[in-house]
């Protein structure tokens, strides 16, 4: 079902090139406070997406969006459509999720209108205890009931389309009912609600935990794919690190390529991720020129 | 394994709080005995030095010089339950090292926490006392120099006030009031 190759274009190489250069916009992370790097984001794409946690500051005792990052975000007037990805919702936390993260949620949601919002399908703290770290959910009967309620929730709770993300396995995959795409597939089938699928995760997977990502692929139900992610970290002591710190490595952007050009999936947009922190590092006018890269090669 | 008891129990290995039995899950042995749960320990840490090399730049900068960084942030990470959001981990260290029995870093850490408060608004006024010279050593953390040690000593109060031109002042408790060369440290 799924396309090999190497990045190489088979028999179909023109319709399928031209379906994956028309069909994809390009988006990008913009934390706030940087507005000579989102003058030069903006030429190049079409979404943006806004982490909540990032742009959040502490006020005394409560945690509240910036206004200034807001400010920015709301003059941005239609010059790329906004879409908001969580950090911190910890949606497989077993004690519950995090109420801060959704206070944030409804107090961006009153003031901007998105295309739609997403979260990690993991958790990062457990009996109330941060782990400091995203964990993977065990595919287990248990967590994927637990999982699909809280997705319909969130659905129910903002009548906008919720999107949950494949993250990386820091830890060695517990045993469970379900394969990762397996899981993935239950997950979408019961609640309906989307995916983003994160191309550099699994590379990151198959590096450290040998995921063969073209079974992954030809099992995962590629239909609720609506975004994809790209991004790239360091190698530290042979693991593949997501530190969303590199430009692309290509090997990511043909992946990406290969599933956008897939006859089952139909992405809206494949998002360059790169944290605050990486920026002063990469530069701006290299990170201008890692969109332009991107956008010839999903848009031409 | 049920879901809490598996989360717990990671949890606990993430923070080398749980020690594995021979009675556990072949699944939490097999964690326990992993290079990937070193490798996660290592990025709870790495992801601290991102956000508070940034957010509490003073005190880094110094606990960096000094070769205690490591130390102090494996302390903090292992002692505190620190929140996913950014912003809050820089007062949360700060909050710690203001009772830091070395007093440079005592200080250090008071002043930028103090700093921080007035830069977001905080109307109230801060003194840290010092008993060496702040001059020299806010001066150098600011530019990511190395402090001079040692530092030379002295008796000092640094007010951090919003009320106060470049938002805070450095007084001798054992001479005359400080020039305003006392404000150009380039903190403000």
């Amino acid at each position: 079902m799924f396309d090999e190759g190497n990045g190489e274009m088979g028999s179909d190489t023109t319709s399928r090139d031209e379906r994956m250069r028309t069909g994809v916009a390009l988006g990008a992370t913009y934390e706030g406070r940087d507005p000579q790097l989102l003058d030069r984001m903006l030429p190049h794409v079409e979404y943006i997406e806004v982490t909540l946690e990032t742009i959040s500051e502490v006020i005394g005792d409560r945690i509240a969006l910036s206004d200034e990052i807001m400010a920015e975000l709301k003059d941005l007037r239609g010059a790329a459509k906004i879409v908001v990805h969580g950090v911190s919702l910890s949606i497989g936390s077993h004690d519950g999720w995090s109420p801060t993260y959704l206070d944030l949620l409804d107090q961006f949601l009153e003031q901007i209108d998105v295309e739609w919002h997403s979260e990690h399908l993991g958790y990062t703290k457990v009996d109330g205890e941060h782990l400091g770290i995203m964990l993977a959910m065990p595919k287990s009967e248990q967590a994927l009931d637990m999982l699909c309620a809280r997705v319909q929730k969130m659905q129910e709770r903002y009548k906008l389309p919720f999107l949950v993300e494949n993250i990386v396995h820091v830890l060695p995959d517990a045993p469970g009912a379900y394969s990762d795409a397996g899981f993935l597939n239950a997950l979408t089938a019961r609640t309906g609600c989307g995916l983003i699928l994160d191309l550099y995760n699994l590379e990151c997977d198959a590096h450290n935990h040998a995921l063969d990502i073209e079974t992954f692929l030809e099992e995962l139900d590629l239909g609720p794919v609506r975004e994809l992610h790209l991004a790239c970290g360091v190698e530290h002591d042979g693991f593949l690190l997501d530190v969303h710190s590199r430009l692309t490595r290509q090997s990511t952007v043909e992946l990406a390529r290969r599933v956008a050009g897939n006859a089952s999936a139909s992405p809206e947009v494949a998002v360059y991720e790169f944290m605050p922190e990486a920026v002063p590092g990469l530069g701006r006018d290299a990170i201008a020129g890692e969109l332009r890269r991107l956008r010839r090669a999903f848009r031409g | 394994m049920d879901l809490a008891e598996h989360q717990r129990k990671l949890l606990g290995l993430i923070r080398d709080t749980y020690m594995v039995s021979p009675d556990d899950d072949a699944y939490i042995r097999r964690v326990a005995a992993s290079r990937d749960l070193q490798e996660a320990r290592r990025n709870v840490f790495l992801w601290r030095v991102y956000v508070l090399e940034r957010t509490c730049v003073l005190t880094f900068r110094l606990l960096r010089q000094w070769g205690l960084l490591s130390d102090v942030l494996s302390a903090f990470i292992a002692r505190h339950n620190i929140s996913p959001f950014r912003e809050t981990q820089a007062p949360a260290l700060l909050k710690t090292l203001c009772r830091h029995p070395d007093e440079l870093i005592s200080a250090v850490a008071r002043f930028e926490l103090a700093l921080m408060k007035v830069r977001e608004g905080d109307p109230a006024t801060y003194v840290v006392f010092w008993n060496v010279e702040p001059h020299g050593v806010l001066n150098s953390l600011a530019r990511d120099l190395p402090v001079d040690r040692p530092v030379p000593e002295g008796r000092y109060a640094v007010r951090i006030s919003r009320d106060v031109p470049g938002l805070f002042e450095i007084e001798s408790l054992e001479g005359p009031r400080a020039s305003p060369q006392a404000r150009s440290a380039g903190l403000a």
